[in-house]
């Protein structure tokens, strides 16, 4: 998990690039390093080219993630899913509350 | 079991009546002109009633040694208890299996004719 | 007139990863496994016997249609090599095809035929040769009367090659289609584009949109939306909120709650993309999941005979590995190595530390020909690690689980091997053959004789592994 602040277009954005796996084993990491980044940021942008396989566990932890920006008012845009990833979007219907984004670049254009 | 040997179309053929298996596989094994020579030989197998590992063991001995000094083995008629048994063990990879002995007997000549 | 099938492994391998446990000519097509369609074509066809021959496996499809007394037709099963052309297969057949009109059918391929229709007649027309071919197979007679010059009408005959998932699916969905099918299918169908297989429990608040094609065994939980376009085969569980749209899925699978599955195709715990070929595996029961058949007893009862023959083999073995390991570790003749191995199929590899004895001078002699190379191992028996007598251990390549796919079902390791057993040649591909035996015919009490011939032809065993 790699977490840095991008304020490339006038908008601080909170760019995370998670990799690897996101399940119940790496979910709280997940979920206590967003608490650290919100003191930071409100936007964020999750790039998930490098993320390999995702379970409902993680993706429970994604949509945490999401509900916590909402709820001060931010958002979380995801960008990069790889064609197994956003299977799992599509099965869960995860992909209708999250915008998707092709990659970061126009992930960050939307803001 | 008994073992006999007849000549069909210039080919040796060795036909196996009753069991084969651990009792009798070693008389198998020591037949001679099933060994001796590097012509091909066709087994008939449609007395054979029952066959087990160890009988097994002792074909697939047989079909190395005699690949070794360049013959061939070919079986001809397993039942489908038999057939069963090449089948769980996915033998029948290393044979030439033929449902007739005569037509056994003419593809073991035609590729003794290609040596 | 008499049915050849032939189908060879290279037709089907593409399958083999995408559904694995699915012999190929058992794959069902809107809930009907393949080999049924040839055999109910070849019925329609007039023949009265049918022979699957095939290079690879047939025991799953044995087993399936044994002896085709189901059908009233003889069905039989043949084994060929994977380099036999066709001349070789008909000759290796000659008994079968011998004065008989033989309609062959060789590759994996469909034939989509109109059960409405007269097959008969237009075979009976139809000289010898090839009369129907696509890029994956073909259709032809031999020894078939010479042409007749009669005017036969046209009858829809087609072959499609199974030859990618895609194909698959659209075959699948086109099926599902047909107001009244060209094919026989199984369930009920009081209503068109409607099969409704036994036992299947539909929930009131449930919704069922034509076309759909339901299996046996099937519950559909409160909420979920089966079809337009939904094949759901045999044990199938739909859990609440679901919807199941464009899709395929084989039996014994569970879909989880709120899931939508749409123009996919799952299988067990598999999720695949038939566009793409894409597929993957969940580990998540809350998602997909196999629904598994319960083990057997007869395992349970087979690892408790191997822990008490263990255990006795320790008690026999225990004083002279007190008394000559620690000799043999100073002279330095026993070697231990540790070694990632695989057990079963079905696990994880686990390291397992191995001895090898020089076998040079009495002493280790002595201790190889009482196998005490082996004698740690015995513990492992009791851990459920190692069968007492099983398969040679297969040294685990990768650390992942990823290389289990190569293992097949009846492989599992034992401290002595049936090879030894039956003192087969230890290398080359060989005891897999003595392995599958005993994975079919064994029991507990044949393995301890066997342990027994395994420790005897130990002794005389002048190398060590």
């Amino acid at each position: 998990m790699n977490f840095h602040v991008d304020a490339s277009t006038g908008k601080t954005l909170g760019l995370v690039e998670l990799s690897g796996r996101l399940d119940a084993a790496n979910r709280s990491e997940l979920l206590k390093s967003f608490a650290l980044w919100q003191q930071q940021v409100d936007l964020f942008i999750f790039n998930c080219t490098k993320l390999d396989m995702i379970d409902s566990s993680g993706l429970g932890a994604i949509v945490a993630c999401l509900r916590k920006a909402l709820e001060r008012n931010g958002d979380l845009k995801l960008a990069g899913l790889n064609p197994k990833v956003s299977m799992v979007f599509e099965l869960t219907k995860a992909n209708k509350l999250f915008s998707i984004f092709p990659d970061t670049g126009s992930a960050i254009q939307s803001f | 079991m008994i073992i006999s040997e007849k000549i069909c179309n210039s080919i040796s053929v060795i036909t196996l009546q009753g069991t084969l298996d651990a009792s009798t596989a070693s008389t198998l094994k020591t037949f001679k002109p099933a060994l001796a020579a590097s012509s091909p030989i066709v087994i008939d197998f449609s007395r054979v009633d029952f066959l087990d590992s160890s009988g097994l063991g002792a074909l697939v001995g047989i079909a190395r040694e005699k690949r070794s000094k360049g013959g061939e083995v070919t079986l001809a008629c397993l039942n489908n208890k038999v057939r069963k048994v090449f089948e769980i063990t996915q033998a029948y990879k290393l044979f030439d299996i033929f449902d007739d002995v005569e037509a056994a007997t003419l593809h073991a000549e035609k590729k003794q004719g290609h040596l | 007139m008499k049915t050849l099938i032939i189908v060879k492994e290279k037709d089907y391998e593409w399958l083999g990863p995408v559904f694995p446990g699915i012999h190929p000519l058992l794959l069902p097509i809107c809930n009907k496994p393949f080999a049924e369609f040839l055999i109910d074509f070849s019925v329609l066809a007039g023949s009265e016997a049918i022979r699957f021959v095939s290079d690879g496996p047939l025991g799953d499809v044995e087993q399936y249609c044994e002896n085709g007394n189901r059908w009233g037709i003889a069905i039989s099963y043949g084994s060929i090599l994977e380099n036999d052309d066709l001349q070789m297969i008909i000759e290796k057949n000659q008994r079968y095809c011998v004065e008989e009109k033989v309609l062959i059918v060789s590759g994996y391929v469909f034939i989509q035929y109109d059960r409405q229709h007269d097959y008969k007649t237009l075979l009976a027309s139809l000289p010898d040769g090839e009369f129907l071919s696509s890029n994956h197979g073909s259709l032809r007679l031999r020894g078939a009367r010479p042409a007749v010059h009669e005017t036969i009408d046209r009858v829809p005959l087609s072959l499609t090659g199974l030859d990618s998932l895609d194909v698959y699916y659209r075959l699948s969905m086109e099926i599902l289609s047909y107001a009244s099918s060209p094919y026989v299918l199984p369930g009920y169908n009081n209503e068109e584009y409607c099969h409704i297989g036994r036992n299947v429990v539909i929930s009131k608040s449930s919704e069922i949109r034509k076309p759909v094609m339901i299996g046996n065994n099937v519950q559909i939980f409160e909420g979920s939306i089966l079809g337009p376009g939904a094949v759901i085969g045999s044990n199938v569980i739909i859990d609440r909120e679901c919807t199941v749209t464009d899709s395929i899925v084989l039996e014994n699978t569970y879909i989880g709650e709120h899931l939508e599955v749409q123009n996919r195709i799952a299988a067990g715990n598999i999720l695949i993309d038939p566009e793409s070929g894409i597929s993957i595996v969940m580990d998540d029961p809350h998602l997909l999941a196999g629904i598994k058949k319960t083990g057997s007893g007869k395992k349970v009862f087979q690892s408790f005979v191997h822990s008490i023959a263990a255990l006795f083999l320790i008690a026999l073995l225990l004083i002279p590995f007190l008394l000559l390991s620690p000799i043999l570790i100073l002279q330095g003749k026993w070697k231990r190595s540790k070694n990632s191995y695989y057990t079963s199929g079905a696990r994880k590899p686990v390291t397992l530390t191995t001895t090898t004895i020089e076998r040079k001078g009495i002493l280790s002699t002595l201790a190889g020909a009482i196998s005490l190379d082996r004698f740690t191992l015995l513990f492992s028996v009791f851990a459920g690690k190692l069968a007492l007598i099983g398969s040679l251990p297969v040294v685990a390549r990768h650390a992942g689980s990823m290389d289990l796919n190569t293992i097949e079902s009846w492989y599992h390791a034992g401290v002595f091997s049936y090879a030894e057993a039956e003192d087969w040649p230890v290398n080359g591909g060989d005891t897999a053959i003595v392995e599958r035996y005993f994975a079919v015919h064994g029991n507990p009490f044949l393995d301890i004789s066997m342990t027994i011939k395994a420790f005897f032809n130990r002794i005389h065993e002048t190398k060590t592994l």
